[in-house]
């Protein structure tokens, strides 16, 4: 960027660059700084252009004496001279001039007009949109150079020449920009419209000027260096277009290099090499160092290109901080992790035991540009053939990462040292049984190849991004086939293909098999992934958070998959999971992983009744358990009504020739003062939508929502702005319903600036005040949203749900996207501010042992509709719907006894439902 | 020459749903392949009416063609009188009106200063720009393509940096700048740096056997192998001044396309259940990089024509791009008109042509 379109921007880029060096590394670090270099020399040149040029641009003479046309370079004409007998070396640099002028004019004056017209286009949406859209599309398929050059001549060669040469110009190049700058803001306005922290600011009555501003551009702006150093290239090139052909700067006006070289264009053939390389390289070196520093600029920013990891040390510090408090309370008994004594093992395993897979002292650590970050620090663990371990652990424990070390499908940047030993047991027979055990860590890719899918093989979190889109579900087993036996036809590999999708339960396999992977549902297809990962019959398998992404019920019937190929094909299976509920319900034996390392390693009845380390004990008292006794009960029938739904539809329109879409479907509650109502229902039943038609995100096709005895439904933004404060909202990923460019004061603090008239003393005071309630320090309020840890946002968003005092809080997922452990601190944080606030709340879950944990009483949707509602204990206790009793059986809870009992009881009632 | 492809990629989808479900069953809302090509093509009407439109407008804001085109030779009498001939003196909708059906049968009128019918250069131009234009597709792609690959592959070593330097490079250079370079690289060899063939050979085709207007063709149908040769040496370095203009853009779509479908979880998928990492690359990053690619490639048809008249300009090849340039300096504006509302005509087949393309290599558009 150079240091004029610095200037168009400057809040922001003085924040942004210092930031993208510290961002950058190694070669795009040196790229960037060549290339702003660069255009600091072109700037320099073009800034002192008359002391620096020995003669002016158009003098052919110095002293009475005529320099000569075409002169070679001599030491009075360091570059020679023109065809029209000028310095060439004058022109050059009177050049760098004219184009940095035309430069910095077409970059503003296409971003003023574009970046406007893209955010009001992104943002009002609808006729206006599309018919700019059409527009601009239409204006950016048309080639460029011809439309600068036709408003050019309307600009200059026509009837007026009120336009100066150089502005001229640039406004014949700022029409091909406009599109440009649309299209990008356009979109990415799309993009962050739709991103929580925006609908967080429209729920408390944030006007839209301000949205747009604070919220929507500050955001976008982040894509606007890259454009503009991209466009300024292109102005270069676009200027030196329309001198080449004749239509640029008039020639008596500035020196200009692309006419210069359509003067050269006839010397070069006469062997007159200085009078068209000049300027020509001079475009090039421009060019050059615009585009390094954008592109630079655009790969630093790239967030699919950065081989950083990720991973934020606040969250780990929570963790820290809960294994610390649980270690305060109960002293810590010395954590011995003992190697397994004897495994509970499948059934039929015989006395004698091989380890299928094994693990010693396994360590891992990634190159980042902050130094090394060890992931995995020496961990131990084997599995045995017919045998489930399960790996548990929260964010950033390494879990993932071991696994995928023993295939070595770690990134370039990973380095692993330990032992993975592979011993291929008990196949075909007993003449196996002996075969030499093979080191897996450090084998070449060439060696790993045939092992992997056939003898180890993965089950990926999430089956929409694991499958390859743009191939057939069978075409993706069958490579998978061939892969390991060349000699397989591909007829017979097909048929193979479709018994494997059969025996993993996917209905019509026949036809299926020739499915692409969007054309499946998400059960359907992790069925698919383990179907490929069972293909080659491998002797383990690794499930990485199998079930995370699906819904409870289909997790059940992919659980069940898993335990019934463990006992039909004796494969070891290797689980990753977070979900104590699963652990209890299918593994034979537990590892605990706790930032890199096995804290705790047992049988799976011994983990959960007799825990020893404390960070054990800390996850398995953190994770909520449905069907406890002591829930809440009912709140008495006389307190106030705060929220009533009648009748509620919302229909999504549907696509062309296509009937809308019904996403509730008469709905009608109320809830009353001090009451938490939890709404349940698996993903697409419509539970967030009637979530977001309750504060007016999202408005009604029919019925009608009152909040204290006022209807809120069917009423403009600007009607409901002044009843917003009387509701409060809290989105489900606290990393992005927190505006980051925004301070934690100015987020908590928007709503009241917004509603009320308090000074800002009063507003900093109640910020105070309300972070404090929350348990968060005073001194965050000047912390930005990305300093913080999820939970501590999480309780940051809540603090500004609860700022005006509401009487209605509406909770959507509030603590999904947190690790277990937080998330009960922050629903006890929750459940005791409730208490002492006594706000009505419509809390919205997938996940029933959290409402059982803290609603008074219950309702359940599924496919839009209202399945049954009532007081906690009746709904979970003893549901009356054929639903709700299936849902409630498919989650499995944290305690292997018991929950063997729910998987006998339950028995038929779980049919498969994808 | 433009920042959408590099940009292009990373944009958000136009058309994305706002939130997306976590495996939902949306297969039956999708529409098949022909109704998404008709929407497609229904999309290109209003693109054409809209370049026509603009068109007429600008060329009717700078004044009036005849005025422009004969401006202090003539007398304000003989102005009108031709004016009123041409039938530039009627209400300027009516012109509008009349320039519109005018089109719709196929007629985009005649110049005014050599009255020629556009439809004439479409015919003969129009084949020489084609001509170019798809041996510049050929050398870009033989040279985006491979060294895109090469460069991922490679990332962050020394291939990679040396080829994205090249890539930066030759977007820097104006192709015409390259073609003086090239002109004076090869010229001292005689080796033909102006015009289509030399003066015999264009005589032989355009007069005695013009056929396709193709030169290529045409002189392989004549059969004489001196002629072949001639229109080879003559295309050689056009083409290459004008292809490493596109094959640069290629290049680093190549690159940052396969950096980004590498790093998917479906290749990581592949690696997993033991697919060679010559076929992961070769099936699965690959093909799925290449959607984006063929995208951008759309647009690349426009910046081609643009291309396409500097690089004509340079080396006096008469294409549409030549006559254009030739017709803008004698302020012909009846001829730019047509022949710039060609080009947009063009365009939009071309976008057209690149949506079918995508439908055919990514299922979920077309199911």
């Amino acid at each position: 960027m150079s240091t004029e379109t610095t200037r168009t921007t400057p809040t922001f880029a003085s924040r942004l660059v210092p930031s993208v060096v510290r961002q950058s590394h190694g070669l795009q670090r040196f790229m960037l700084l060549l290339g702003f270099v660069i255009i600091a020399l072109f700037v320099l040149v073009a800034v002192f252009a008359p002391w620096i040029a020995p003669y002016g641009f158009n003098q052919d003479r110095a002293d009475g004496v005529v320099f000569g046309a075409q002169q070679a370079p001599s030491a009075a004409h360091w570059l020679g001279t023109t065809v029209g007998g000028t310095d060439v070396l004058s022109r050059v640099v009177f050049g760098t001039r004219t184009a940095v002028e035309v430069i910095v004019l077409a970059v503003i004056l296409s971003s003023v007009v574009g970046v406007p017209l893209g955010l009001l286009s992104g943002f009002i949406g609808g006729a206006f949109d599309r018919v700019l859209v059409l527009v601009m599309d239409a204006l950016y398929a048309f080639p460029s150079l011809l439309l600068a050059i036709v408003v050019s001549i309307v600009l200059s060669g026509g009837s007026s020449g009120a336009v100066g040469g150089i502005l001229s110009a640039a406004i014949s190049i700022t029409v091909i920009f406009i599109p440009q700058y649309f299209r990008v803001v356009r979109n990415a306005t799309i993009s962050v419209k739709v991103e929580p922290y925006v609908d967080a600011a429209r729920v408390v009555g944030v006007r839209t000027p301000r949205i747009l501003g604070r919220h929507i551009f500050s955001n976008v702006a982040q894509t606007l260096p890259v454009i503009a150093t991209l466009n300024a290239s292109e102005a270069i090139l676009t200027l030196a277009g329309l001198g080449f052909l004749g239509f640029g700067i008039e020639p008596s006006a500035a020196a200009e290099w692309g006419y210069d070289l359509n003067k050269a264009l006839p010397d070069a053939t006469n062997g007159i090499w200085w009078t068209g390389l000049f300027p020509g390289l001079a475009i090039v070196l421009i060019v050059l160092g615009v585009t390094l520093v954008g592109e630079s600029l655009n790969d630093i920013l790239n967030p699919l290109l950065r081989t950083r990891s990720a991973e934020t040390s606040h969250d780990v510090e929570e963790l820290e901080e809960v294994v610390a408090e649980v270690e305060a309370d109960a002293p810590a008994t010395p954590a011995v992790s003992t190697r397994p004594r004897d495994p509970g093992g499948p059934p039929d395993d015989p006395g004698r035991r091989v380890a299928a897979l094994s693990l010693t002292d396994l360590a891992v650590s990634f190159r980042t540009d902050a130094g090394p970050v060890e992931a995995v620090r020496g961990i131990s663990f084997d599995v045995a053939p017919g045998e489930v371990v399960a790996v548990v652990g929260e964010s950033g424990s390494g879990k993932s990462v071991s696994s995928r070390a023993v295939l070595g499908l770690l990134p370039t940047t990973a380095s692993v040292s330990g032992s993975a030993l592979l011993t291929r047991a008990q196949h075909g027979g007993d003449q196996h049984r002996d075969e030499e055990p093979r080191e897996l860590i450090g084998m070449s890719n060439a060696d790993l190849r045939p092992i992997r899918g056939d003898e180890v093989s993965m089950v990926f979190q999430e089956p929409s991004t694991a499958l390859n889109p743009v191939y057939t579900v069978g075409w993706q087993i069958i490579e998978g086939l061939r892969a390991h036996d060349s000699s397989l036809t591909k007829k017979d590999a097909r048929t193979r293909a479709v018994e494997l999708l059969d025996l993993v339960g996917l209905p019509d396999p026949e036809h299926r098999v020739d499915y692409y992977p969007h054309q499946l549902s998400g059960g359907q297809k992790q069925r698919v992934v383990i179907a490929m990962a069972i293909a080659c019959d491998p002797d383990v398998i690794i499930a990485d958070e199998p079930t995370t992404a699906l819904d409870v019920t289909v997790q059940a019937a992919i659980l069940e998959l898993l335990l019934s190929l463990r006992d039909r094909l004796g494969t070891a299976i290797v689980l990753i999971t977070h979900n104590m509920g699963v652990v209890a319900d299918v593994a034979d034996r537990v590892m605990v992983m706790y930032r890199g390392s096995i804290v705790e390693q047992a049988d799976v009845d011994a983990l959960f009744s007799a825990p020893k380390h404390p960070y054990t004990r800390a996850l398995l008292d953190a994770v909520p358990h449905l069907g406890r006794e002591d829930g809440p009960g009912e709140v008495a029938g006389s307190a106030d009504v705060v929220l009533q739904v009648q009748d509620l539809v919302v229909e999504f329109p549907g696509r062309l020739g296509q009937p809308p879409f019904r996403a509730v479907d008469d709905v009608s509650f109320q809830i009353r003062r001090g009451e938490v109502l939890g709404l349940v229902g698996e993903s697409g039943s419509g539970k967030s939508t009637v979530g977001r038609t309750t504060v007016g995100l999202q408005q009604p096709t029919s019925g009608s929502v009152s909040v204290s005895g006022t209807t809120v439904s069917g009423l403009s933004d600007k009607e409901l702005r002044p009843l917003r404060k009387r509701f409060g909202f809290v989105f489900q990923d606290p990393a992005a319903s927190l505006n980051p460019r925004m301070s934690i004061s100015g987020c908590i603090g928007e709503p009241l600036r917004t509603q009320t008239d308090q000074s800002e003393q009063q507003v900093e005071a109640r910020v105070a005040e309300l972070l404090e309630s929350v348990e968060l320090p005073a001194a965050f309020a000047r912390r930005f949203p990305h300093e913080l840890s999820g939970g501590q946002r999480q309780r940051v968003s809540l603090a500004r749900a609860l700022a005006l005092d509401p009487d209605l809080l509406i909770a959507d997922e509030p603590t999904s996207a947190l690790d277990v452990s937080v998330q009960s601190r922050v629903l006890e944080l929750f459940v005791e501010l409730q208490q002492r606030l006594e706000f009505a709340c419509l809390f919205i879950s997938h996940d029933l042992a959290v409402v059982d944990s803290l609603a008074n009483r219950v309702a359940v949707m599924q496919h839009g509709r209202l399945v049954e509602i009532g007081p906690r204990e009746a709904v979970l206790g003893s549901p009356r719907e054929e639903y709700t009793q299936r849902l409630i059986a498919a989650v499995p809870v944290p305690d292997p006894a018991e929950q063997r009992r729910r998987r006998e009881a339950r028995g038929s009632l779980l049919t498969d439902v994808d | 020459m433009s920042s959408a492809e590099i940009l292009g990629p990373t944009d958000p989808p136009v058309a994305e749903p706002p939130r997306r479900r976590r495996g939902g069953p949306h297969s039956r809302l999708r529409s098949p392949l022909v109704r998404y090509l008709l929407v497609r093509l229904a999309l290109v009407i209003p693109m054409l009416w809209i370049l026509v439109t603009l068109v007429f407008v600008l060329m009717r804001v700078i004044g009036d063609p005849i005025t422009a085109a004969n401006g202090g030779r003539l007398t304000p009498a003989q102005i009108a009188e031709r004016k009123a001939e041409a039938g530039l003196d009627r209400p300027l909708i009516q012109q509008y009106w009349e320039y519109v059906t005018g089109l719709l049968h196929g007629d985009f009128g005649t110049t005014l200063t050599d009255h020629r019918p556009i439809s004439d250069i479409l015919v003969v131009n129009g084949a020489a720009t084609l001509e170019l234009s798809i041996y510049a597709l050929v050398v870009a792609f033989a040279v985006g393509v491979p060294l895109g690959r090469l460069a991922a592959r490679y990332r962050d070593r020394w291939p990679d940096v040396v080829l994205r330097l090249f890539s930066i490079l030759v977007y820097a250079a104006p192709v015409f700048f390259v073609g003086l370079l090239l002109k004076l690289a090869f010229t001292p060899f005689g080796w033909p740096s102006s015009g289509r063939a030399s003066t015999t050979t264009e005589l032989a085709l355009e007069d005695v056997s013009p056929k396709t207007h193709i030169y290529l063709i045409d002189s392989i149908l004549y059969g004489d192998p001196g002629y072949i040769w001639d229109v080879v040496q003559h295309a050689i370095l056009p083409a290459v001044a004008l292809g490493l203009l596109t094959g640069g853009v290629f290049l680093r779509l190549v690159r940052i396309n396969l950096l980004q479908t590498l790093r998917m979880d479906y290749v990581t998928a592949a690696r997993a259940r033991g697919v060679s990492e010559r076929r992961v690359v070769r099936k699965h990053a690959f093909r799925n990089a290449l959607v984006p690619v063929v995208t951008v490639m759309g647009m690349q048809i426009a910046m081609l024509l643009a291309g396409a008249v500097l690089t004509e300009t340079t080396f006096e090849w008469q294409g549409i791009g030549y006559e254009l340039a030739q017709y803008l300096i004698k302020r012909d504006f009846l001829a730019v008109q047509g022949i710039v509302t060609l080009i947009a005509l063009v365009v939009c087949l071309a976008s057209f042509l690149i949506d079918v393309i995508v439908a055919l290599v990514d299922p979920r558009v077309r199911f």
